[in-house]
Order: structure tokens, then C-alpha cells, then sequence
């Protein structure tokens, strides 16, 4: 909602000069300014004069020497323009004049005759763009006027951001109203006098849905002469962001923005039967409105219809049919409430969204109308010379009269933390325009200009922001505490790993397109589709952390950075029932990283050695040695898989407490060529649950102070053996003094290989709490762990 | 004797001028050696008389200790100089990252969550966490946006098909763990809701279609705007610093009454921060709370918001391209 300072000063004197002060006491009012935007006049010494008449130049055909008389005599001025006469009050630049981009005007000799000053166009006064002719002035300027005064600069224009339940803050008048209650100053209406209405108008209204049309008001105007408004108006149209048209068509802008009742004006010779009948739409009803765009109309719309069927879309736009046009004589201004839930609708879906809507979609004041129709007449008889016929029809289906709302006088403090005393209450209240009646609760009688206002808090809110919410004091209550879950402080302990493992946390998109879902085996049918998407790519939610991670992984490849270590922890999505959430789609959440290139910048030392599975195996053995605790991570375990979307034979599947929880290794090639991504790519997708629901096992044990027992076994095995068989066999060989197994060999090659056989060797590390390990005590227990892993994994010990 | 006193005279300079450890070993076998004066002065003991003998060999006693310490002492110089010798050979030029063990970074977003997250915990608030596809009664029915308002419609708001319904969405902010919490436990509520939200905007310098919220919601008996102004304050002094300014105005907000929002004055220019308020009385009866008898504050922020003017980053799309030059400047 634009402003104008010097029109809202028409309606309210308001104390604060500076505009950036007031601009703050809006704000202050629940008005923020989004910007002033300061109009000047950009030329100095122009004053209005009446040309008393013209002669030609003795020298010159294309020019004349006109007379202008001023306040204090007159003088001779040469013009080049031919489009005025003896009589018309124009703007002169007087010698001595600044006219805009610095032109100095002076006496100046022309073909031998001095001229004194300048008669101005538009556009020489950077007012407009018309440059056909000079500017000549309306009958409501006065000779010695100063013509920047008179045509109101410089002003000042605020644009006000208006919350969407103050229909009543949409116009010049609203704004004016919320000041006088700042200031505590009178607040001044316009002008809407008719005088004496003759004749009868024969104008019909018809309301055939009162739910879409409260009230329609109807005022003919006869003796409508069309011409361009008077210039101030034009000017102060023009800073509110509307291009002048006409007399007949500004007016209704011009009151909409004074009052805040969008009107809108018919041809009354083209209204068909000058009936008038408010309708709902049915589904395929056709309109041409007046941007000439033919509109398909859906069930509900509101349509304005005259005998011939539909003449304007009700509160969105008119038709082209009763367009105002350079043959009118005869208007009727409408003035309608309207059912705001439908204009939001309506425009909205036509893309109509205009300055009238905005305020029909607020709700207009249903007792609006008629002044406001009632002004807009007044104007036309100034501005045109138009006669009003008859009084106006107005049509008031459903009358909304004030309500009552009761304040008992605790809740202000209850619910701001201030006290206020009764007398300040009443006082607040009655600024704004509300009556109350005393006693407990206070009853407070709401305009109907304030739908806003219906309930208790909505009078505090009143108080609130009369009283300032600067003046409130600041005081800081504390919770009962409690501080994070366990899963919570689990969460931040898997980012601290992965920090610690050297990826770096991603956040990506939750949408992707149909061939991300698939991208990892997840049959379309099990993602959830978005119903309506910005972009086909985003049309679904993701099933899967991955590919959005693998898309910034080609990202960073993008801007050459070949050493990638990515990961994200966040939901995915799936139609099956959640059950975590009542009723909605699973949304579990998961982490997932990525990883490509040498991220861990072994630099020097290890230069080339790009990561491959096993880096994805050792990132979930880390994640999982350093977010389990007790029985659960002894049992964790990965074993190998043919996965989808991953390496057929560089794959693992991560079991935690015998429930596959996920899969880690290496991306399929192929998909890493379709991403456009070089080098082999590590990913891993894990379940957060076991991470966040697991209770923690924090059961102690004592280090032994024993020396341990340290030797290594090799065995020979079938080379599609895992090796981790080797070192489950180990563990399960029931050797309680077995402190650790880890592999440190592998190899196949020469006759081994030839056998399909691999030789895997383990360092076992022995130790008994108590007492140390003898010699002779360690023999059958390395003999047991040998026999054990031989018949688990059809295994022969080598070198023996 | 003569002859002792004068071995111990000149010992020093012969030890002080053996230059390495087999210089030093000769110059230890000539005045400790079986040949050396000490040792000819030893093997003659048996020749003295006997009342002699206990000063003789306790003066012998004493030249050899002293003799054997001086070697001693030069000997510890030599090998450390020998070492030395040996470590400056094995030399590593450290300027040069040849074994980084690299930490990775949390994101931005993630890092701003926390500290937020963390201010409030201080103040004895706990984090609630809620679905991020929702249904219409939490995002807009039960925080009291009405039937007809604009951000219910598909231009506003994603929908999503699931099970031919048309009630499920994404939610478009982080209210909703309000009403899910309320509705799950009785007052005292002290609660920050950090998660990812959703809107149907396209991806420009300044919206995304999903970015993330930071939601707060007190409710217990006796709780005012003037505490809601009080904590709003205090987290931004916490969060910009304790010169912050910052400036609340009226608003609107259909699950708060009063409303405010909040502006915060970063680098001379005032910025709208937050939208905040008092906990509409239809919200409470919506969650089967009594407004009678309980009033409450909510708030909710942009994650993306805080951190852009708090770090100076100008385009949002910075946080969901995951660049590593962008990630890295945030360990």
C-alpha cells in the first residue's frame, strides 16, 4: 500500500515532520515502511499564468508571441507550441527559473523580439511524457500559483507492507485514522456531498448470492465529460503507482486508494437493459475482460452480468463490453463488498492479482460502499461535470452491524506483563475508534471496519500496540530443563565422527527427479510424488541420501576439486505408513557419504592412492567402533554383497545386532559415468536408529596388568572366501584370553592362485587376567583357535 | 707421585681434545689403561710399605675417579653430537603437507542449529523434532490459519500424494512440532523445534524450495510478551553479540496474538529477523490446553537468515551446493 504524505495530511494533522520518524512510528503502529520514496519538484520559478492573448511572430511562421498575465502584470512570452489559446492557464517559467538538468531560463532575444520566461510541457518539467504541446492547466489552479505547490511537491510516498488482516489499513483514510489515534488528533473525512440528485436512475440490482455479494451499490452518472483528470490527480496517481487513464476510471483508483473501496465504473450506455445481476459462475462460463483476454471461468466465480449475460468478473476485473471509452457520456460507479475467500481464489488462479483485489481479498468494510460510491460522485462532478441520477441503488442482502467483545480487565496484564490502569484502557480503546461499556468484563463495541478484532486477545494486541511494544520490559522465564536425549547427543557424536574420519557434512535438496529414485534400485512406485512440483527434476522426494550427494560430489568435480569426502545426515522418504508419525508416509532418517579422489590428503606420503571399498568398509567400521557400546558393536559385522547401484563385487552389507542396517563400497561404475563423476567412488547409506535408539553399554573392565601372548597365523582358503570368516571364527572359537584378531596380510598369486586359493594371515593377541600366559598354557588354546577356523572357513593353517 | 699430579694436571686438555668417541676412547686407555701412569702407579702398590699402602691407594682412588668422570662427562658431549649429526641428516621439510590426516567440517546450517540450539538448552528449553511430511490439521488447522488463506493454496504450499489423500504435505515451517508437542505433553513447555521446511519457491540468491526453521514455544502459567521480548533479546545477544539493537513492531500471525517481529540492526541496517508472538488462545484450545489458565510465546526463525547477515554469505544457494571451498571455511 503506497501512501501519500501529503494526502494523508488532508485527513489528519500530523505533528512529525521528519519523514523517517514517521516512517518508525508506522512501523511502531504495526505499518512497516517498506521504502519512502521522496518525490521533488525538479525545477524552481514555475508559477501558473492565463494566456490574454496571442499574436503572431513578424518574423518567424512556426512561432507565436503569446501574453501572459501573472499575479503582478504581464509579459510577452515566444512558444513554439500550437495547442493552446487565449484564455488557458498554463505553467510558465518565470525568468530567473530552474528547469529541470539545470536549463536556466532568462530574457532571451528570438528573431528579434525578447521573450521573457518559458511556457512548459510535461516532459520539460520532467512530469510526464507528453511533449505534443505546452501543459495547459485545469480551471482549479489560480493565476501565481506556485506550480510545484499546486501540483503537490514535494511529497513524500511510503510503501506500506499491510498485514493481511487489516483490511481497514489499505487506504489513505485507514492509515490517516491509525495516526490520529497515535497523535490523538482529529481525523477528517473528504468530501462526499452531492447536493440536490435529480431525476430517478433506472438502473436494476439483482444480488443472486448474497454469500459472494453482501452489498452492491449503483450510482448513474449522466453528463459525463471524458477527459484527463485534473493534473494534481494525474501526479499523485502517478506516485502511487497508477497510470492515469481518464476522469471516469481515475476516480475509481483515486478512491480506492483514499478509502480503501476498490470501485468500478460501467458505460452505463453499454450495461444491456441497465440490469444489473450478481451471480455465481458456472464451470465453463467464457468472459472477455477488459485486457481483452478471453477467461474460462470455473464453478464459483462471481460475475457481474447485465441483460445480455456477463459483464465484468466481480471484484477482479471488468469486461471489455462496458469498458469506459471515448464515446461515454454516462457511468455507473459500482461499489460492492465481496466475499474475500472467492477473489483470493479467482485472482489467484487467473493471475489477476491487482490493487483491487488485494483489498477484496483483505474483506472490505461491507458499510463502505456507499460513502465511497458517494465520493467518487462528488469527484466526477468536479472533475467532469457529471450530474448524478438518482440516488444510488444499493442493494444490502445481509447486513453486518458492530459486535461486542469482552475485555476482563486482568487479561491485559495476564497476557503483556504490564498493568494498565481502566483509564488507560478506555483511553487506548476509544483512540482507535472502539466504544466501551464499563463494568467487569469491559464490553467494547467493534466497527465493522475491524473484522480483525473478535476475541479478548485481539483488544490486547490493541493495547499492545498502542502502548508501544518498545515500552514493555524484558524479562526471561526458565524452562525445567532437561537438556539433550541421548539420540540427540548420539547425533552430534556421528558428526563429530565423520568430521573425525575427514568427510565433510552436506545438505542437499530433499527433491529429486524420477531417475534418482531409481538410480539406486527403488522402484518408482515406493517414493512419494510431489502433486505439484516446480520442475519435473524436483517432482519427487527423495528414497535415498545418494544421489543428491553424488550430484555435489560432481559439483565440486565441476570447479576441478578431484579429492571429495561428502556426507549428510537427514530423512528420506517412502510410501509405506510411518511408524514413527500416525498416518503420514516413513520418513526415516539416515547418513550417507560419498567419497572420490584422495580426500584424505596423504599428500606426499601416500600420493596417488585414491580411495576404494575398503576406505567405505573402514568408515563404517569407524562409525560403528565409535557410536556402539558393549554386546551390539562386538556384534556388528559387514559382509559382502552384490548391492544395488554399487560395484558388484566391492559391496558390503552393515549388520548391527543381526538386522542389516545398510549397505557401503563402491559405487557401480556405470552410474559414476552418468553422473559424470572420474574416479572410483566410495558411498555408504546407513539406518540413524541403531545410532540414536540403542541404549549405551558403558559396563566397565578392568585392563588385565598381564603381559600378553603375541602370534600370528596364516592360513590358506578359498579365494572367494571372505576373510572376515577368518576373524568371526577367531572370536567364536571360545578362547576367553583372546583379546584381539586383526588381518594384516592378503595375497593370491603363483600356484595359490593357480588353486583358486588366498593365503589371509591374523595377529592374535592373548591375554588372561590374573595370572600370566605360560607357554605351555598358550599351546592348546592357539591350537583351538586354528582347529576353529579351519572347520569354520575350510581352512588349512600354512607353513606347518 | 709427581707423576699422578702431573697426569691430572694435563688430563683435562687431553680429554677436552678428543674430537669424536675413538679419539676419546685412546685418550680414556692412556690415562686409565694398564700402561698409563695410574695403572704402573696401581701394579707398584704391592711394593710399598704397608703403612703406606692406605694413602697411596686412596689418592690413586681418588685421580682415577676424577680421570674417569672428566672422560665420562666428555664422552655425553661426543654422543650427542654424534646423534645431532645423525638426526640432521634425516632431515623433513615440514613446510610441506605430506601426511594431513584431514578433518572434515559440519555445515553451516548445522553449526547455527547447534548454537541456537544451545543458547535455549541454557535456558532450560529441550529440542522436539516432527515429521517434515505433514498433515494439513498441524500445519495450518491447529495454529489457526483459516480455511481460505492463501498459503493453504498449491501455489504456496507442496502437497504430496500419498494414499489419495489431500491433506498431506510438506510443511511449509516448523510450527507444527508446536501442536505435536503440545498435544503429547502437559504444561510447562519449553521447547525449540530446529528441522528442514518446505515452500513452492524456485531456486533464486535469496529462496530455495526447502531451507530450515528454528521454532520456540514456551507455555506455562503466567507467561507474557514481556518475556517473549526478554528471551528474544537475550538469544540475540548471545547469537550477534551483546551490543546487538533490536527492535520489536507490531504484526501478523494467525497462531500468535499479539504478534511481533523481530528486526536486528547488523552493520547499520536493520534487518527483519524473526516473526514471534503470543500464543493465540485458539492454538491452545486446539492442543486441548485451558487459555485460561495458561498463555505462552512462540518464534520462528530462518536458519539460512541468521547465518547469511551473521557470516556475510549473499546467496543461499551457497548452502546446498556442498563446495568444498565454501564448507572448509566453516570447521
Amino acid at each position: 500500500m503506497r501512501a501519500s504524505l501529503r494526502w494523508l495530511r488532508e485527513f489528519v494533522d500530523i505533528p512529525e515532520t521528519d519523514p523517517d520518524k514517521l516512517a518508525h512510528v508506522l512501523l511502531m503502529l504495526g505499518l512497516e515502511v517498506e521504502s519512502i520514496d521522496r518525490y521533488e519538484a525538479r525545477f524552481t520559478g514555475v508559477e501558473v499564468g492565463r494566456v490574454a492573448s496571442i499574436r503572431p511572430h513578424p518574423d518567424a511562421d512556426k512561432i507565436r508571441l503569446a501574453t501572459v498575465e501573472r499575479a503582478s502584470g504581464s509579459q510577452e512570452v515566444v512558444c513554439g507550441a500550437w495547442n493552446f489559446g487565449e484564455g488557458d492557464l498554463i505553467a510558465l517559467a518565470v525568468d530567473g527559473a530552474v528547469l529541470p538538468g539545470g536549463f536556466e531560463i532568462g530574457a532571451r532575444e528570438i528573431r528579434g523580439v525578447v521573450s521573457h520566461g518559458m511556457i512548459c510541457s510535461e516532459r520539460e518539467l520532467d512530469l510526464g511524457d507528453d511533449h505534443e504541446g505546452i501543459l495547459v492547466l485545469d480551471e482549479s489552479f489560480e493565476i501565481g500559483d506556485n506550480f510545484a505547490e499546486v501540483i503537490g511537491l514535494p511529497d513524500v510516498v511510503f510503501d506500506i507492507d499491510v498485514t493481511s488482516n487489516r483490511p481497514d489499513a489499505m487506504s489513505i483514510h485507514g492509515i490517516a485514522r491509525e495516526l490520529s489515534a497515535y497523535y490523538q488528533v482529529p481525523i477528517r473525512y473528504p468530501d462526499h456531498d452531492l447536493g440536490g440528485v435529480v431525476g430517478t436512475s433506472d438502473v436494476n440490482v439483482t444480488i443472486e448470492a448474497p454469500d459472494g455479494c453482501p452489498r452492491f451499490v449503483a450510482q448513474e452518472m449522466t453528463n459525463v465529460t471524458l477527459a484527463r483528470s485534473p493534473f494534481a490527480v494525474r501526479q499523485r496517481l502517478r506516485m502511487l503507482g497508477v497510470r492515469p487513464i481518464s476522469n471516469a476510471v481515475d476516480v475509481t483508483n483515486y478512491v480506492m486508494f483514499e478509502l480503501g473501496q476498490p470501485l468500478h465504473a460501467f458505460d452505463a450506455d453499454r450495461v444491456a437493459g441497465k440490469s444489473i445481476t450478481v451471480r455465481r459462475a458456472a464451470a465453463g462460463e467464457r468472459l472477455t475482460t477488459l485486457d481483452g483476454v478471453e477467461r474460462t471461468l470455473v464453478e464459483g466465480d462471481l460475475l457481474v452480468c447485465d441483460a445480455d449475460g456477463p459483464s465484468a468478473l466481480g471484484a477482479v476485473m471488468g469486461g471489455a463490453q462496458s469498458e469506459v471509452n471515448e464515446e461515454t457520456t454516462s457511468v455507473i460507479i459500482e461499489g460492492a463488498a465481496w466475499h474475500a475467500p472467492t477473489v483470493l481464489h479467482t485472482s489467484k488462479r487467473l493471475g489477476l492479482r491487482s490493487e483491487a483485489s488485494a483489498r477484496f481479498e483483505r474483506g472490505v468494510d461491507p458499510n463502505l460502499p456507499p460513502s465511497a460510491v458517494a465520493r467518487a460522485a462528488r469527484l466526477l462532478m468536479d472533475w467532469a461535470g457529471a450530474v448524478p441520477v438518482g440516488q444510488p441503488v444499493d442493494v444490502y442482502p445481509i447486513e453486518v452491524t458492530p459486535w461486542t467483545v469482552d475485555l476482563p480487565r486482568g487479561e491485559p496484564e495476564r497476557l503483556l506483563g504490564v498493568q494498565f490502569d481502566d483509564a488507560t484502557i478506555v483511553d487506548y480503546l476509544e483512540r482507535f475508534g472502539l466504544a466501551t461499556i464499563g463494568g467487569e468484563p469491559l464490553v467494547v463495541t467493534i466497527p465493522t471496519f475491524r473484522p480483525d478484532l473478535t476475541r479478548t486477545a485481539d483488544l490486547v494486541e490493541e493495547l499492545a500496540r498502542l502502548h508501544g511494544y518498545e515500552k514493555f520490559p524484558e524479562t526471561v522465564p526458565v524452562g525445567p530443563g532437561g537438556g539433550l536425549t541421548a539420540g540427540q547427543i548420539a547425533e552430534r557424536r556421528l558428526r563429530a565422527t565423520m568430521q573425525g574420519v575427514g568427510f565433510n557434512e552436506a545438505q542437499v535438496s530433499s527433491f529429486v527427479g524420477p531417475e534418482e529414485i531409481t538410480m539406486f534400485g527403488d522402484p518408482i512406485e515406493t517414493a512419494v510424488r510431489i502433486t505439484n512440483p516446480l520442475r519435473e527434476e524436483e517432482g519427487y522426494l527423495r528414497t535415498s541420501l545418494l544421489p543428491g550427494l553424488l550430484r555435489s560430489v560432481a559439483f565440486n568435480q565441476g570447479y576441478g576439486q578431484s579429492d571429495v569426502a561428502l556426507y549428510e545426515l537427514g530423512r528420506v522418504f517412502r510410501q509405506e505408513l510411518s511408524p514413527e508419525f500416525e498416518d503420514l508416509p516413513d520418513q526415516p532418517r539416515r547418513l550417507a557419504f560419498a567419497a572420490v579422489g584422495n580426500p584424505r590428503s596423504f599428500g606426499l606420503a601416500a600420493p596417488d592412492v585414491p580411495v576404494d571399498g575398503h576406505f567405505a568398509a573402514g568408515v563404517a567400521r569407524s562409525l560403528l567402533a565409535g557410536n556402539l557400546t558393549g554386546a551390539i558393536r562386538s556384534s556388528s559385522e559387514l559382509i559382502n554383497i552384490e548391492g544395488s547401484g554399487l560395484h558388484p563385487s566391492r559391496g558390503a552389507e552393515v549388520v548391527v545386532d543381526g538386522l542389516p542396517i545398510g549397505q557401503v563400497g563402491e559405487l557401480h561404475p556405470r552410474i559414476g559415468r552418468r553422473l559424470g563423476i572420474e574416479g572410483r567412488v566410495i558411498i555408504g547409506e546407513l539406518d540413524l536408529a541403531p545410532f540414536v535408539s540403542v541404549q549405551a553399554d558403558h559396563h566397565f573392565v578392568e585392563p588385565s596388568t598381564q603381559p600378553p601372548v603375541i602370534f600370528d597365523l596364516a592360513f590358506e582358503l578359498d579365494r572367494d572366501t571372505p576373510g572376515g570368516c577368518l576373524i568371526a571364527a577367531l572370536h567364536g572359537a571360545g578362547v576367553a584370553e583372546l583379546e584381539s584378531a586383526t588381518i594384516f596380510d592378503e595375497f593370491s598369486a603363483g600356484p595359490l592362485a593357480e588353486a583358486g586359493r588366498k593365503s589371509v594371515a591374523a595377529r592374535v593377541v592373548l591375554r588372561r587376567r590374573g595370572s600370566t600366559l605360560s607357554d605351555e598354557d598358550t599351546v592348546p588354546l592357539r591350537q583351538r583357535l586354528i582347529e576353529h577356523v579351519e572347520a569354520s572357513c575350510d581352512a588349512r593353517l600354512r607353513g606347518t | 707421585m709427581k707423576r699422578l699430579d702431573a697426569i691430572l694436571e694435563a688430563a683435562p686438555g687431553l680429554i677436552d681434545g678428543a674430537a669424536d668417541l675413538p679419539a676419546l676412547a685412546s685418550v680414556e686407555a692412556e690415562l686409565l689403561g694398564k700402561s698409563s701412569v695410574v695403572g704402573e702407579l696401581r701394579r707398584g702398590m704391592g711394593k710399598l710399605d704397608p703403612e703406606q699402602r692406605p694413602v697411596v691407594g686412596a689418592k690413586l682412588q681418588e685421580a682415577a675417579d676424577q680421570l674417569k668422570t672428566q672422560v665420562a662427562r666428555r664422552r655425553e658431549v661426543l654422543e650427542m653430537a654424534a646423534e645431532r649429526e645423525l638426526l640432521i641428516s634425516d632431515r623433513l621439510d615440514l613446510t610441506l603437507d605430506a601426511w594431513v590426516p584431514t578433518v572434515g567440517t559440519r555445515h553451516l546450517i548445522t553449526q547455527v542449529i547447534e548454537e541456537v540450539t544451545d543458547i535455549f538448552l541454557g535456558l532450560g528449553y529441550v529440542v522436539a523434532d516432527g515429521p517434515e511430511v505433514e498433515n494439513v490439521w498441524y500445519n495450518f488447522d491447529a495454529l489457526n490459519t483459516p480455511d481460505w488463506h492463501p498459503s493453504r493454496l498449491e501455489s504456496d504450499t507442496l502437497y504430496v500424494e500419498y494414499r489419495e489423500r489431500d491433506d498431506v504435505l510438506m510443511r511449509v515451517h516448523t510450527s507444527p512440532v508446536q501442536a505435536r508437542y503440545m498435544e503429547a505433553n502437559d504444561p510447562p513447555v519449553y521447547i525449540i523445534a530446529p528441522g528442514r521446511t518446505f515452500r513452492t519457491d524456485t531456486w533464486d540468491a535469496t529462496h530455495s524450495p526447502s531451507f530450515h526453521q528454528i521454532e520456540g514455544l514456551v507455555v506455562d502459567e503466567h507467561i507474557t510478551f514481556s518475556d517473549l521480548k526478554g528471551t528474544l533479546i537475550h538469544f540475540v545477544h548471545e547469537f550477534f553479540g551483546p551490543d546487538t539493537e533490536v527492535q520489536f513492531n507490531p504484526h501478523f500471525f494467525p497462531f500468535t496474538e499479539p504478534s511481533a517481529e523481530l528486526h536486528v540492526k547488523l552493520d547499520g541496517t536493520w534487518l527483519e529477523m524473526l516473526g514471534c508472538g503470543v500464543v493465540d488462545p485458539d492454538v491452545l484450545v486446539n492442543v486441548g490446553y485451558d487459555p485460561d489458565k495458561y498463555s505462552g510465546f512462540a518464534f520462528g526463525m530462518g536458519v539460512e537468515r541468521l547465518a547469511m547477515p551473521k557470516y556475510g554469505i549473499k546467496d543461499i544457494r551457497r548452502f546446498y551446493e556442498n563446495d568444498l571451498r565454501v564448507l572448509r571455511q566453516f570447521p
